[in-house]
């Protein structure tokens, strides 16, 4: 979960999501806190598939999955392990 | 002493802007380090997706695309090309009125609408609302997160989003099950994006966001109807295309067939934009607000992937400070 949990930090600060300054935590929301709009959020899913080898349906794609660490980090799990 | 600037050796990103580092070991920024390009393999698996999707489009209503058509050349070939490709569509074409559109790209959206046979639609807003808006946008610091700096300026970004928003919604009205953006693969990454009810729910809440962050008090007209995406409604069945992430991008091709088609260059003075007067504008004020070339990292990904010559790019990004529409459009929104 941690090691998630960093390959997704890394991601939004390499491509610029996040100031590499920023702490985030667990369950701070994304789009509240201005990490990700509509567009970026796609940005966001379409790097988890291919980092992960996962395919997220898009009735996963909800708020309560996507926007904080902790809800990508436990959809990115339950997804590769099936 | 002043830090030297480095610029990437593969694309045009340098590091004077905000967020690009350079690795003084290998020359490159950040993006290109981590650069994986689109294998064949996946092209093709996304070329035949296309196929399935708009050879046999569900009859539900009257139009099989909604076509977001600005008339400039990435999306007047684009019209053009999937009408040939896929002759048997319906395609309504919507074009935004902004209020800065020049009457070149007017009359080329008209041209190519009768060309492919598409009806054409001119979608208006209250115009005084509009520049008032935009006029907030320009004023605006931090609106948009982080990334959506790069993407475009705070002006663009709410301009396409409103775009988005009214153009999703007629897609729900007229029960539409495609909406085409001719979106450069520099400005997107996925192909196709399947729009389910959450993420209606969720795309709206965003914008309603940046718009909240930049002032606007009156949001509704430009997000997508509340009602389309209602609980209690059915579940919309939707999904984006971006078809240049599918077809090669080569754009000094387009222009000369968009050109044999009757296609007319409207001559803006300005490098980025061949159909919105706003836009040389809203790149200085980007730049002035946060010293990001709202255009560097698209024109940077076209370089990265090989569909635009990086001495091209570098082209691109020279500003044009001295351009008269550029004090036009700051008169027209009083700032």
């Amino acid at each position: 979960m941690n090691e998630t949990r960093e390959d997704i930090l890394n991601f939004l600060k390499t491509q610029g999501f996040l100031n590499k300054k920023t702490t985030l935590q667990e369950n701070d929301s994304l789009s509240e806190t201005g990490v990700i709009d509509s567009i970026t959020l796609l940005q966001l899913i379409d790097f988890l598939e291919g980092k992960y080898n996962i395919e997220i349906p898009v009735e996963m794609i909800t708020p309560e999955n996507f926007d904080t660490l902790a809800g990508i980090s436990q959809s990115v799990m339950k997804l590769k392990n099936g | 002493m002043a830090k030297a600037i480095h610029t990437c050796k593969k694309c045009v990103l340098d590091s004077a802007t905000p967020g690009i580092s350079i690795n003084e070991d290998t020359g490159l920024c950040q993006f290109c380090e981590h650069f994986t390009p689109l294998s064949s393999e996946k092209k093709e698996e996304y070329r035949a997706r296309m196929d399935s999707l708009l050879k046999f489009p569900s009859k539900e209503g009257k139009y099989d695309v909604i076509f977001a058509l600005s008339g400039g050349v990435d999306s007047s070939y684009t019209l053009y090309r999937l009408k040939m490709e896929y002759p048997h569509l319906n395609i309504l074409a919507v074009q935004f009125d902004n209020g800065f559109i020049s009457d070149t790209a007017l009359e080329n959206a008209q041209k190519f609408c009768a060309l492919t046979k598409s009806t054409c639609m001119r979608l208006s807003l209250d115009q005084n609302a509009l520049q008032d808006t935009f006029s907030k946008a320009a004023h605006s610091i931090d609106a948009y997160p982080g990334a959506a700096k790069y993407r475009a300026s705070d002006i663009c970004n709410t301009c396409i989003s409103i775009i988005k928003q009214k153009i999703i919604e007629l897609a729900i009205a007229t029960k539409a099950p495609f909406i085409v953006f001719a979106f450069s693969p520099g400005q997107t990454d996925a192909p196709f994006v399947t729009l389910t009810k959450p993420l209606l729910v969720w795309m709206r809440k965003l914008f309603d966001g940046n718009l909240k962050a930049m002032g606007v008090a009156e949001r509704d007209a430009y997000l997508i109807d509340a009602h389309f995406i209602q609980s209690g409604s059915p579940e919309p069945e939707v999904t984006i295309i971006h078809p240049f992430l599918i077809w090669d991008y080569d754009k000094p091709k387009f222009k000369r067939e968009c050109i044999t088609l009757g296609w007319i260059d409207p001559d803006l003075k300005d490098h980025n934009s061949s159909n919105c007067l706003l836009n040389a504008f809203a790149i200085k004020n980007h730049l002035d607000k946060y010293h990001i070339h709202s255009y560097a990292y698209d024109l940077a990904a076209l370089v990265r992937q090989g569909n635009m010559k990086r001495e091209d790019a570098l082209k691109k990004l020279i500003v044009n400070v001295s351009d008269d529409s550029i004090e036009e459009v700051q008169r027209k929104l009083n700032l």
